[in-house]
């Protein structure tokens, strides 16, 4: 059984049996892993406060038999505890790690998804990551999982979206108003939402005002929803807890 | 052959948490060999605890009547209220044997990841019970997980504009502990929560 060590970010967690906790991991060489961490609910010493949503740790896994991986041992690079001390920064790291568990697949790297999660919510825990920067953060994770929206041209023709332009998940976004007939889905955005997350897909760091933020959102939570067949939970918690 | 009575005892017993068919096995044979009124006794106790224990209507812990008995106990001060999340959680606090206060279990805690929401907790039960306006402190007790957290820190939004002085239980080593066994998280919390002497 081969044994290794890598840098993980904790995307869930959930408890197995009396004693065991099974893990998800992002690790940044090995991909997502389900990682089977024993004695964690039990046992205070060898896992003790580590096994916790958004924790940046080292891990030292063993390969086992089947998909699921051991646990062996962790060290905590970053437990960004000044991020678990605010309500809307805890909502977006729980919103960030879920999207970027729902978006890979076990076992297949990506290290640059890794790369952006830990940088992300290095910038919420310095409290430097407003409503906008989450916006940012999933235009990037989507990108990253090959689904970024398009924003620039129209969807269909590939011409300027227009005055009036329109926004169709099945299509993949923009869509410009004579085109409008072939997507059924569309709906009508305003331009200034149309640029205003073009302009933060192209790294502008501008923060959005909050009608724009929440049209934004819903757009979203549509695409993002379509493509992954389910939609996001921490998205209704944000909602329900008046945070975005 | 094993008769089937026995079966289903065992196939029942090793339903319980924590128990294999090993031991559900030897706890039948015990049952079986006990005295006519253990498990006379045994039946009735578990029917009786279906039948009789429900949330108290005040606090939601739990109790045979009306209210429990934290909530009709005359001594206990009705200024303090401790939020708990669960009944388990209660009884540990009750061990302490100090704390003097009055209870309201959460039965859970805000969960984003597995979509449990403030309205799938007794959170609205408790915004009601303060409207008599005895309660002047509120202790919250919840787990220090991200969830605990979460939900405590929900909590103080909603109850701080209220007037209350509100409290988050300390964390941090515990007592008799060594430093240098001590875990990062456990360490790093406890470094940050300091207090001045
Ligand atoms: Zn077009
Ligand atoms: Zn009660």
């Amino acid at each position: 059984m081969e044994r290794f060590v890598d840098e993980a970010l904790v995307l869930s967690t959930m408890d197995y049996g009396e004693a065991d906790r099974l893990v998800t991991l992002l690790t940044r060489e090995h991909g997502k892993l389900t990682a089977f961490a024993a004695g964690a609910r039990k046992s205070k010493r060898r896992f003790a406060g580590a096994l916790e949503p958004f924790m940046r740790l080292r891990v030292q896994i063993v390969e086992t038999r089947g998909s699921t991986v051991r646990l062996d041992s962790v060290d905590i690079a970053a437990g960004y505890y000044t991020a678990r001390q605010d309500l809307a920064l805890i909502a977006r790291a729980l919103y960030a790690v879920e999207l970027c568990r729902e978006l890979t697949r076990d076992h297949e790297p990506h290290p640059e998804l890794f790369a952006l999660l830990a940088e992300y919510l290095a910038r919420l825990d310095a409290k430097e990551a407003g409503p906008t920067s989450l916006l940012a953060f999933e235009l990037s994770a989507l990108a990253h999982a090959g689904l970024m929206p398009r924003f620039d041209a129209c969807a269909l023709c590939g011409g300027e979206p227009g005055e009036r332009p329109r926004f169709d998940q099945s299509h993949g976004g923009a869509v410009c108003e004579p085109c409008c007939g072939r997507a059924r889905d569309a709906v009508a955005i305003p331009p200034a939402l149309l640029s205003g997350l073009r302009a933060l897909q192209e790294g502008h760091r501008t923060p959005l005002p909050p009608e724009l933020r929440a049209r934004a959102r819903g757009l979203l939570n549509v695409f993002i929803s379509h493509h992954l067949g389910r939609r996001l939970k921490s998205v209704d918690f944000m909602a329900q807890v008046g945070l975005d | 052959m094993t008769p089937d009575p026995l079966n289903r005892l065992v196939a029942q017993l090793a339903k319980l948490p924590g128990i294999g068919e090993k031991t559900a096995q030897r706890l039948a044979f015990h049952i079986l060999r006990a005295p006519g009124e253990y498990a006379v006794e045994l039946s009735q106790a578990i029917r009786e605890v279906k039948e009789k224990v429900h949330l108290c209507a005040r606090c939601y812990s739990l109790t045979d009547s009306e209210l429990c008995g934290f909530c009709r106990d005359a001594r206990r001060e009705e200024k303090v209220l401790c939020v708990v999340e669960t009944f388990a959680d209660l009884m540990a606090l009750e061990r302490t044997r100090e704390y003097r206060g009055r209870y309201h279990v959460l039965h859970g805690v805000l969960s984003p990841l597995e979509g449990v929401g403030p309205e799938q907790l007794r959170i609205k039960e408790l915004l009601e019970r303060l409207n008599d306006g005895k309660v002047e402190e509120i202790i919250l007790a919840t787990n220090p997980d991200v969830e605990g957290e979460a939900t405590a820190l929900y909590l103080t939004r909603l109850l701080k504009p209220l007037g209350l002085r509100v409290s988050r239980i300390a964390q941090g080593l515990p007592m008799g502990g060594d430093l240098e066994y001590a875990d990062q998280a456990t360490l790093a919390k406890a470094l940050s929560a300091r207090r001045e002497l």
